[in-house]
């Protein structure tokens, strides 16, 4: 490098160079350090599904399949024993099943949006982290929808909240008043379409494995799963198409979603469920806790694939942007709650939001206040956002922060309801934190293999956005928001 | 046309001559020739048709041996169908048949639901005019111990099982050895309330001159008994009538809960208190929070050394009052204003008030005699002439024989419904004379711990099982008779001493009918054939006949009162405590009462009616005691006494005195059956006997940190109700000043759900429950409500389908105490019917809120939104499971079980239904009769077992019936109203009678 003249990409004013006149065009911002070549790129990103897996995988795949495996054993003795093996009783008859649902479900917002939303948005910086986000999108749902499933007193006879006809049972329907039969529909059809859109998006990266695929296997598994595509100008311009009716289409589910998952407690009538911000509120919540598990996630494998390059500094920064906004919606809901309650004058309700703060949970509460309130605003300086140990750290808070917001809205709203000879306690058992546990590792099982046998960032979108100007351009790990130009 | 067969032809009738013409083979279909003969085509064997040598050996050895074998057949039994039934039973029709209940001895009469030859569940006898309809929780109970696993299957001699024969042989030949020597033969006994069992323990006295029957009951009245003796000259327990009381004061009298005929006089207390009529006032002084006193007007929390001061400082005032003698004031520590006040009340109410008290102190009830006799109650609402029979025991005899036997002195002893080995408070004595006793024999059903120890246990009946008779209250008799044949090799403790008496007459069943032929029969004059007489009593299962002698005279009050009192002043002071010395009181406990029902599953998992713990005892103290020491709910602490010590978990009791203890006794049976062993603690050990009675407080007591802690297992852990409406109390001057309020219902958005001919509905009054706890067990006996166990109710996981909510208000030092019956609301607009994904709840156009078993997939979700919280949940299979080992386990438990019930299995949903089996049962009645459904004719176990008839069910369609009336009354309101559920079971408000000190 010669002489390098620093400009301030975001700065108001200011080009780096000479003559006082405002610059017509701001130089773009590059998501992808080091200038690869496209050649690079393919290589860098396909290598880990060509070589052989490093320690760090291995250590890592090895816990995950070993909560897997606990997983398969607590749901076995679970569906052996029945629900009494967990510490639900009669006051409080959902506790970690529904709060590990809503929290997976919760996980996988941040795909879609990051895919679909940020794709009409134009937000480029996408591109780097979408793949990875649509993919721990269907994970998640996954590991949501085994709790509805087990969570039931006779997990046999599930397909009955299916609406299914003609059956045998005459014509009966299911209950289309009850919000767990929207749930159905809304989680099949969000896992749906987010798994189009995610192997669509693939379909030209599909296409480059297929092309650089050496074993037989390998070549006839990518050639099918690649459709026949053939990088023509025809096909990649309905590709285009079919990627943004997609995302119109997928948009409105990323609202949808947590909406309906809110009403199996807005449509209720017990304190503290019985609200209508919570479509709001909860979509909210989902964001942010999306957006703190992708960063979970992509700070591990951008430093155990070696992928600085393609998630940079800018990426996070980004990322903790989003998560810091959604942090403080939540945080206002928090407080509008507690408003409600007091300004509404409905006696249960306003018991329900003292004994939230001060009652036998309070510890549950002020913990999710910390990781949800306060850790966010952490945030607000570059050099927070910047830093990958802070991060981590954060991401993780967000994560512990909205499994907590669950759990004190289902468990702390039911063990103090209506009538005070019903109320009692909730102990999880070791099957309830068994099953929790477990259903990381079927996540983070999923999660590895993916990162093994597909490419986990976008090649053909990195690609898009580096634009021709980038060969030039030699660009600054440290600092993201400076951008350094090669005289 | 069709192509389908005529009818004619594809119908083949039974018995119709002309059958169809049936071919053989298709050939012969279309040839036409029809093949005949045994073997068409020949034999196969000869081919020629001829038998060759070969075939004829082989034939004729087949003709010896079958010859041969035929003269070695197994006896032909001949399986019959029915054809014609029973006339008694026809399958899946219920009868019922009167009869009485030995689970204690208040002898209640009953009438027993059976079904397919099986009593199945119990209910009482509304014939009655002592009892009514109403049962306790123990009789309701007591349908369970018919099939206890732990009942002996046949006689033991010497821990063996042996014969009848060979039993009655070692008894004759040890009765023989007594009647020839100098040692007595001893029939020990509960109270007796049998005329015709009383009968044959005459014989024995008129056969064994030497013979003696002594009465022991663990927890007696003797000293009522005692003191009647001196103050009225009559040895007997009063009949009280709480009914005919505007003012009743009770002293340490649980007579709503355990206290003599609990069921009677919470019939009677509750027919008085009807706000509409003028309710009586009522008072009570207790040490520990009592159902009684949880229902009282006014409450007195008071030490057990201070409740004879009490009856002192009362006495005292009425007597200055009346100008009648002199009665020191006693100086209790209850405030004087207090006092004044009741006494200004029994004075003002003078004939019509009632003093009780449960104290066993001779010089307390004498004083209560005194302070009844002063107020003119003696023949009004004190009963001396037509006592009560169900308390007949003298302290002091027990005590003499155990002394006896301990000087070898008893030759043989006959143990028949006692355990005193478990409940004597010197057990280790009379354990060590039953060593120095050449026979004891025990009619106990099981091994217990006094049975254990006797050479022979000869096992009763269950009383479902026998025929008997008792007479509860002189000259109201209550027959019995057996519901099943015995299940076991088990005989009538009447028939066992008759035929070891060498009686002529061994079957019990006559020799009953032979007493009431003689004894009873006469006394009446309407019926005049015996026959007819038998069989009306029989069926009616009671008889009251006219009294044997009239009650001209009133007996003059002739008791000592100033020794009385001066000998109560002097023990209170003795027994004063202070500083870290505290007293304990020891009560009966409503589910375990004396513990004689131990290993019933269903009363172990009753809730305690004021504390709401199951499974265990506890010792119950203040709230500010507990505070004081430290202490919180579950740490053990040993109660240390002069004569022993026990350990138990601290629960808060608001309401307790703050310087008594109260332990409940019953529990800590050590030999009894799996479900009932070695649960709570044995408190027995603790009570004393003092100047001739059995006492059941001790003062001077330490409670000692042991630093362990328990779990007590609570099926309600709040007790505030928070200012929530849900219970909802007036008081009678409000309530006479208020006008009838208009109801109007909140309005809604949903269409009207009852379009259905009915619309069933239920009314519970709120100031008629006294939260007895009845129905819960009618309940759990009539659906079929698995237990769940200790650590289950721990985990919050109770099956009752109702339950009886407890809430307090006011200090908790003294505390106000509601009961509310609660089970489903059945819902108009059931939020637990909106939330079900498979539509496994459903409201009917009956307006009952239905459980599709079936259906249930058991999300739960309908428990979280009912704001009744009255949904149960199945979270394991509780039948047929040996982690549940009680009734459902076992197959002889089983059989208690309702077919009309569906037993549910793991993983649903389950809730009241409102005994929709019996509706659905009236309905079918009125329709084969061609009928309208009466109003009433339809009760829910519940509303059949209460004793006060605080539940009415019915119709809300028909504007006259009960329920539709209850439900406009003015009381009338519905828990958490302002939700909009509209439930279909509505409350009458709670109504105060508060005492106005001035």
């Amino acid at each position: 490098m010669s002489t390098s003249t620093t400009v301030r990409v975001n700065g108001k004013t200011a080009p780096a160079t000479g003559s006082g006149v405002m610059p017509q065009v701001l130089p773009p911002t590059f998501w992808v350090d080091g200038n690869p070549t496209f050649r690079q790129i393919t290589d860098d990103i396909a290598q880990p599904m060509e070589g052989r897996p490093g320690k760090g995988w291995w250590i890592c795949f090895g816990i995950a399949f070993l909560a897997l495996l606990n997983l398969g054993g607590m749901v076995t003795y679970l569906i052996a024993k029945g629900i009494g093996v967990w510490g639900l009783n009669n006051s409080v008859g959902w506790a970690f099943d529904i709060t590990n649902f809503v929290f997976w479900v919760g996980i996988g917002h941040a795909g879609t949006l990051i895919s679909a939303i940020l794709l009409l948005f134009r937000q480029q910086w996408r591109t780097s982290i979408n793949r990875s986000a649509e993919a721990m999108t269907i994970f998640a749902v996954m590991c949501a929808g085994l709790f509805p499933a087990i969570h039931m007193g006779r997990p046999w006879d599930a397909f009955f909240i299916f609406p299914y006809f003609p059956n045998q049972r005459g014509p009966l329907w299911v209950n289309f008043r009850s919000p767990l039969v929207w749930d159905v529909f809304a989680i099949s059809t969000y896992l749906t379409i987010s798994l189009v859109f995610w192997y669509l998006g693939m379909v030209p990266d599909l296409a480059t494995l297929r092309d650089r695929a050496t074993g037989k296997i390998k070549k006839f598994i990518f050639g099918t799963l690649s459709l026949g595509w053939n990088g023509s100008h025809r096909t990649w311009a309905r590709y285009e198409i079919v990627s943004l009716v997609l995302a119109g289409l997928a948009t409105p589910l990323v609202l949808s979603v947590h909406s309906i998952v809110s009403m199996d407690f807005a449509t209720s009538l017990l304190p503290g469920w019985h609200t209508t911000i919570f479509p709001p509120y909860f979509v909210a919540g989902a964001i942010y806790s999306g957006f703190g598990m992708v960063l979970t996630l992509l700070i591990i494998t951008r430093s155990t694939m070696n992928l600085q390059r393609y998630i940079t500094l800018r990426h996070l920064d980004k990322m903790a942007k989003v998560t810091m906004l959604t942090g403080m919606i939540v945080s206002y809901a928090y407080l509008t709650e507690f408003f409600g309650a007091w300004y509404g004058g409905n006696l249960y309700e306003r018991y329900h939001f003292i004994n939230r703060a001060t009652g036998p949970y309070a510890w549950c509460f002020y913990l999710m206040v910390l990781c949800n309130v306060i850790t966010p605003q952490l945030l607000w300086t570059r050099k927070a956002r910047t830093s990958v140990v802070f991060l981590f750290i954060v991401s993780i808070m967000v994560n512990i922060g909205m499994w907590f917001e669950r759990f004190v809205i289902i468990v702390v709203s039911l063990h103090r309801a209506f009538l005070p000879s019903g109320w009692g306690m909730f102990y999880p058992t070791i099957v309830d934190v068994g099953v929790l546990v477990g259903s990381f590792g079927l996540f983070f099982t999923c999660f590895l293999l993916f990162i093994r046998v597909l490419p986990m960032i976008a090649m053909w979108e990195i690609k898009g956005v580096m634009g021709h100007g980038a060969h030039k351009m030699a660009l600054s790990a440290d600092d993201p928001e400076k951008v350094t130009v090669n005289v | 046309m069709s192509p389908c067969k005529s009818p004619k032809e594809s119908l083949v009738q039974i018995g119709a001559p002309a059958a169809p013409a049936y071919w053989k083979s298709v050939d012969e279909l279309q040839s036409g020739v029809k093949q005949t003969g045994e073997f068409p085509g020949g034999l196969p064997a000869g081919g020629r048709g001829e038998a060759t040598r070969r075939d004829f050996l082989a034939l004729m050895g087949f003709s010896l041996a079958a010859a041969g074998l035929s003269g070695c057949r197994a006896p032909v039994q001949h399986a019959m169908p029915l054809l014609i039934g029973s006339e008694q039973i026809i399958p899946g029709v219920a009868n019922f048949y009167a009869t009485t209940c030995r689970g204690c001895a208040s002898s209640c009469s009953l009438l027993v639901k059976q079904r397919d030859g099986r009593p199945i569940k119990i209910e009482g006898n509304a014939q009655s005019a002592i009892f009514g309809g109403g049962t306790c929780a123990t009789g309701q109970a007591t349908v369970l111990s018919l099939y206890d696993d732990e009942r002996l299957r046949s006689p033991l001699w010497q821990g063996q099982t042996a014969k009848w024969e060979e039993i009655d042989r070692h008894v004759a030949e040890a009765l023989q050895e007594a009647a020839g020597g100098k040692r007595e033969i001893v029939l020990l006994s509960g109270t007796v309330t049998s005329p015709s069992t009383r009968a044959i323990i005459a014989e024995w006295h008129a056969r064994y001159p030497r013979f003696r029957h002594v009465e022991y009951d663990a927890v007696s009245l003797s000293a009522i008994r005692t003191a009647n003796e001196s103050s009225f000259g009559h040895a007997v327990v009063p009949h009280y009538s709480f009914d005919k009381a505007r003012v009743i004061v009770g002293l340490e009298a649980d007579f709503l809960g355990t206290w003599l005929s609990p069921v009677e006089f919470a019939r009677q207390y509750a027919a008085n208190r009807k706000p509409e009529g003028s309710p009586s006032l009522h008072v009570q002084f207790e040490s520990g929070m009592s159902v009684t006193g949880s229902n009282a007007d006014v409450r007195v929390a008071v030490p057990p050394s201070q409740i004879g001061l009490v009856a002192v400082a009362l006495l005292h005032r009425i007597a200055r009052k009346a100008g009648t003698g002199e009665v020191p004031e006693s100086g209790s520590a209850v405030d004087a204003k207090k006092l004044d006040a009741v006494a200004d009340e029994l004075w003002k109410h003078r004939g019509e008030s009632l003093v009780v008290s449960g104290v066993n102190d001779v010089h307390v009830q004498t004083v209560v005699n005194a302070l009844n006799a002063a107020l003119g109650n003696i023949g009004k609402t004190v009963d001396l002439a037509h006592p009560s029979l169900q308390r007949s025991v003298n302290d002091q005899s027990m005590a003499e024989l155990v002394d006896k036997m301990n000087r070898g002195e008893v030759h043989t002893l006959m143990l028949h419904g006692v355990n005193p080995a478990y409940d004597y408070h010197q057990a280790d004595q009379f354990s060590a004379g039953l060593k120095k006793t050449a026979l004891v024999v025990s009619l106990s059903d099981r091994r217990d711990e006094t049975s254990s120890q006797a050479h022979a246990i000869c096992p009763d009946h269950h009383f479902l099982e026998a025929w008997g008779d008792a007479e509860p209250v002189e000259s109201h008799f209550s027959l019995a008779q057996p519901l099943i044949a015995p299940l076991f090799e088990t005989r009538s403790a009447q028939e066992s001493m008759l035929k070891w008496l060498a009686h002529d007459e061994t079957d019990y069943y006559k020799y009953l009918r032979a007493f009431w032929q003689k004894d009873l029969f006469p006394r009446q004059k309407e019926i005049k054939s015996f026959d007819d007489f038998w069989d009306q009593s029989l069926q009616s299962g009671v008889v009251d006949l006219p009294a044997k002698t009239a009650a001209a005279v009133l007996p003059k009050f002739h008791g000592d009162v100033k020794a009385a009192a001066d000998s109560i002043m002097a023990g209170s002071a003795q027994a004063h405590t202070g500083g870290d010395s505290y007293e304990v009181h020891f009560y009966e406990s409503v589910p375990l009462r004396d513990g004689r029902h131990a290993n019933n599953p269903w009363l172990l998992e009753l809730p305690d009616p004021v504390t709401k713990v199951t499974w265990g005892n506890y010792a119950a103290v203040a709230p500010a005691l507990l505070k004081k020491l430290g202490m919180s709910d579950g740490d053990v602490r040993r109660l240390k006494t002069e004569s022993g010590q026990l350990e138990l978990p601290v629960f808060t009791q608001p309401g307790q005195d703050p310087h008594t203890v109260s332990v409940a006794l019953g529990y800590g049976r050590r030999q009894v059956g799996r479900a009932g062993q070695n649960v709570g603690v044995n408190a027995f050990p603790l009570t004393h006997q003092e100047q001739g009675g059995r006492r059941y407080s001790v003062a001077k007591v330490a409670l000692e940190k042991t630093g362990r802690s328990e779990k007590l297992a609570t099926t309600q852990t709040h007790f505030s109700m928070e200012g929530r409406p849900i219970v909802l109390e007036t008081t009678l001057e409000e309530l006479n000043h208020e006008p009838a309020e208009s109801h109007e219902a909140l309005p809604t958005l949903w269409e009207d759900r009852l379009h259905g001919e009915h619309a069933w509905g239920m009314a519970v009054d709120m100031n008629s429950c006294t939260g007895c706890s009845a129905c819960v067990v009618a309940c759990q006996a009539e659906n079929n409500v698995p237990v769940v166990g200790k650590d289950q109710i721990e985990r919050i996981r109770i099956m009752h389908w109702i339950r009886i909510d407890r809430y307090y208000s006011g200090p908790e030092e003294d505390p106000v105490s509601v009961h509310q019956p609660m089970m489903c609301q059945h819902c108009q607009n059931a939020p637990c019917e909106t939330v079900c994904p498979v539509v496994a709840t459903t409201t009917s156009s009956e307006g009952l809120n239905q459980q599709v078993y079936n259906r249930c997939i058991g999300t739960r979700y309908c428990a979280n939104n009912c704001p009744y919280k009255v949904r149960r949940f199945n979270w394991y299979n509780y039948t047929d499971n040996p982690k549940f080992d009680f009734n459902m386990e076992s197959p002889l438990g089983r059989m208690v079980l309702n077919p009309d019930v569906v037993v549910r299995s793991r993983g649903v949903m389950e809730k009241c239904s409102l005994c929709v089996q019996r509706i659905q049962l009236a309905k079918n009645m009125a329709l084969q009769g061609g009928r309208q459904i009466a109003d009433g004719e339809i009760q829910t176990a519940c509303q059949q077992s209460c004793p006060t008839q605080a539940i009415v069910f019915g119709d809300l369609k028909d504007p006259n019936s009960r329920v539709s009336q209850l439900q406009r009354n003015r009381r009338s309101y519905q828990v958490l109203e302002d939700l909009g559920t509209r439930p279909n079971v509505g409350y009458l408000k709670k109504v105060r009678n508060p005492l106005e000190t001035t």
